[in-house]
């Protein structure tokens, strides 16, 4: 007992100012080689990362607006009645949490030749994949407002609000991504799950739909769906970057502090979970 | 008393060894077990302490913890037991492969390797081409790890390792891959290190590199410190107990004879 208590102390001894230093190069170095090695090999190079989420706007476009004939309700106060533009406000941070998670989930495990020759902050793995991700994000963002401004949105002004919420999804998306990439190195099937849940998830949240054809639909009033309908976090996400970027307006305050609670919870249970697991890392991989 | 570069203080470190394995959760719930396992202990009480700016090394039979144990200094592996305390930065060599990613280029390892190594990439774009120099690879820096050879593999990952000026540099068996030129620039690289207040931790089966190059070793037996003290000494011990164990006679090593033909 006192053996391992003494083993303890390396544990707990916090990081060194000049270690963080360290782990904060790291991270964009590592962000940038995923950002580069992405899109390296690609005639196109970046614009990839724009005719991926076009080409799903227009299949899902044509399947859910004509096929199905789902209306996109009129922004308010914007006037803006759209379904290409309703589902992109959707569908960008869905895009960032699905690819953020899967890049995430395998960082770990993908690193392990790295992990058991060289010390270094392991948590930097799953943050590069995920602000890797995040740089998608934005640069997406950034063409979707420009395509906004042309209809006559001027969403710039919101932009400030829209940093807060890219800010407290992106640590929603880091915790699960810790969480997941710890839990892969003792489960190696993590990643066939996660491609489970992340199928059920998006049908769970208001993408191709308003959110209004759940809340408003009389069979699916009864209390317990509803509240485990807003449970799910990505609801309020969504509406959030839905109310900046489709309506024009602030996001309702309730939204605000259920995103800051998912974010926070969701970062404690990733950070609890990843460090108890990972000074096994290099000899369990 | 000289300053301490590295002190172990009762360092135990224990590994399962699994005879069944559940690594998937199909397997565990299938199973109802993460598996069937045995506990071993690789390291068992070393207390040592390493001097700063000495050359220290470690020998002992295969299996005997030297690895476990530079891994420990390396913060790589966390022991079970006691506690490894160490001044300034570290920078390792372990096994073969230097902790390289094998899709990236020689180049784009060199990068990455440096920000793990805590070194800014203004210094690294300076030593660059030190370290490439040093390493001899020019002309495959920028093909993928996967495709060198293993010498070339140590001579790019060492190059990295003693150019970014660490205080403490951890050596585990790779250098007897290098070919004969290399071993000898190491060995002077090694000096040069050695003389600027580097410590060097060598783990090796070389018993006449160790005895050139190291002042201090410690030698390892089934996870537990039989010796350590000056290098001669314990070279001699260890060489000793292998002779016994093998049965031929110890023969005290003589100087090289010359040899009667170089090709010019
Ligand atoms: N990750 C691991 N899991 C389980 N056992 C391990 C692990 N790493 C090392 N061991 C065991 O620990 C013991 C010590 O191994 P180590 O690599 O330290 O030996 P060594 O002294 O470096 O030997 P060599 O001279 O062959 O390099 C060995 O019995 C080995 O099987
Ligand atoms: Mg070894």
């Amino acid at each position: 007992m006192a053996e391992r208590a003494k083993g303890m102390v390396i544990h707990v001894k916090t990081l060194k100012s000049n270690e963080l230093a360290a782990a904060r190069s790291l991270l964009v170095n590592l962000t940038l080689r995923e950002n580069r090695s992405k899109y390296k090999r690609s005639a196109l190079g970046w614009a990839w990362s724009l005719v991926n989420p076009l080409a799903t706007m227009l299949v899902f476009t044509f399947v859910f607006r004509f096929v199905f004939g789902i209306e996109a309700p009129a922004g308010d106060p914007s006037g803006l009645q759209n379904f290409g533009f309703f589902l992109m406000c959707g569908l960008l941070p869905w895009n960032f949490l699905s690819a953020g998670l899967s890049s995430a989930t395998a960082s770990v495990v993908g690193n392990a030749s790295l992990i058991k020759k060289v010390y270094f902050n392991r948590s930097v793995l799953p943050a590069a994949s995920v602000l890797s991700a995040n740089t998608n994000l934005l640069v997406e963002l950034a063409v979707l407002s420009l395509a906004l401004v042309v209809v006559g949105q001027f969403v710039f002004l919101y932009l400030p609000v829209a940093v807060v919420v890219i800010v407290l999804q992106m640590f929603f998306v880091l915790g699960i991504g810790l969480t997941l990439s710890a839990l892969n190195v003792y489960f190696r099937d993590i990643e066939h799950f996660l491609s489970i849940l992340l199928m059920l998830w998006f049908y769970a949240t208001p993408i191709i739909y308003p959110i209004t054809q759940v809340l408003d639909n009389p069979r699916l009033s009864a209390a317990p769906i509803r509240t485990l309908y807003l449970l799910n976090p990505m609801v309020h996400f969504v509406e959030a970057y839905r109310a900046i970027f489709y309506h024009l307006r602030m996001p309702e305050a309730d939204t605000i502090l259920y995103m800051f609670l998912s974010a926070a919870v969701s970062m404690a249970l990733g950070l609890w979970i990843f460090h108890r697991v990972e000074a096994r890392f290099a000899e369990e991989l | 008393m000289s300053e301490i570069a590295i002190q172990a203080t009762e360092v135990s470190k224990r590994f399962r060894i699994y005879h069944e394995r559940n690594q998937s959760i199909k397997a565990m719930v299938l199973r109802r077990r993460r598996g069937v396992y045995e506990e071993f202990w690789a390291l068992k009480d070393i207390s040592l302490e390493i001097p700063k700016a000495s050359t220290y090394g470690l020998i002992g039979e295969n299996g005997s913890g030297k690895s476990t144990l530079l891994k420990c200094f390396a913060k790589i592996l966390v022991p079970d037991g006691g506690s490894v305390s160490s001044k300034g930065s570290i920078s390792a060599l372990l096994e073969l492969g230097a902790g390289f990613h094998p899709e990236l280029s020689g180049r784009e390892n060199v990068f990455l390797n440096g920000a793990i190594l805590g070194i800014s990439s203004a210094e690294l774009n300076r030593k660059f081409d030190e370290i490439v120099d040093f390493s001899g690879i020019e002309r495959f820096i920028d093909t993928p790890v996967k495709n060198y050879s293993s010498g070339m593999y140590v001579r790019l990952g060492f190059s990295v390792a003693i150019n970014v000026s660490p205080d403490i540099l951890l050596v585990d068996e790779v250098l007897a891959v290098g070919d004969a030129e290399f071993q000898q620039r190491c060995a002077n690289k090694f000096q040069e290190l050695k003389s600027s207040g580097c410590t060097i931790v060598v783990v090796s089966h070389a018993m006449e590199m160790i005895k050139n190059l190291c002042d201090h070793a410690a030698w390892m037996e089934h996870g537990q410190l039989k010796a350590h003290g000056e290098a001669q000494d314990i070279i001699e011990m260890y060489l000793r107990q292998v002779a016994h164990n093998t049965g031929e006679p110890y023969v005290e090593p003589k100087p090289e004879p010359e040899p009667e033909h170089i090709a010019p």
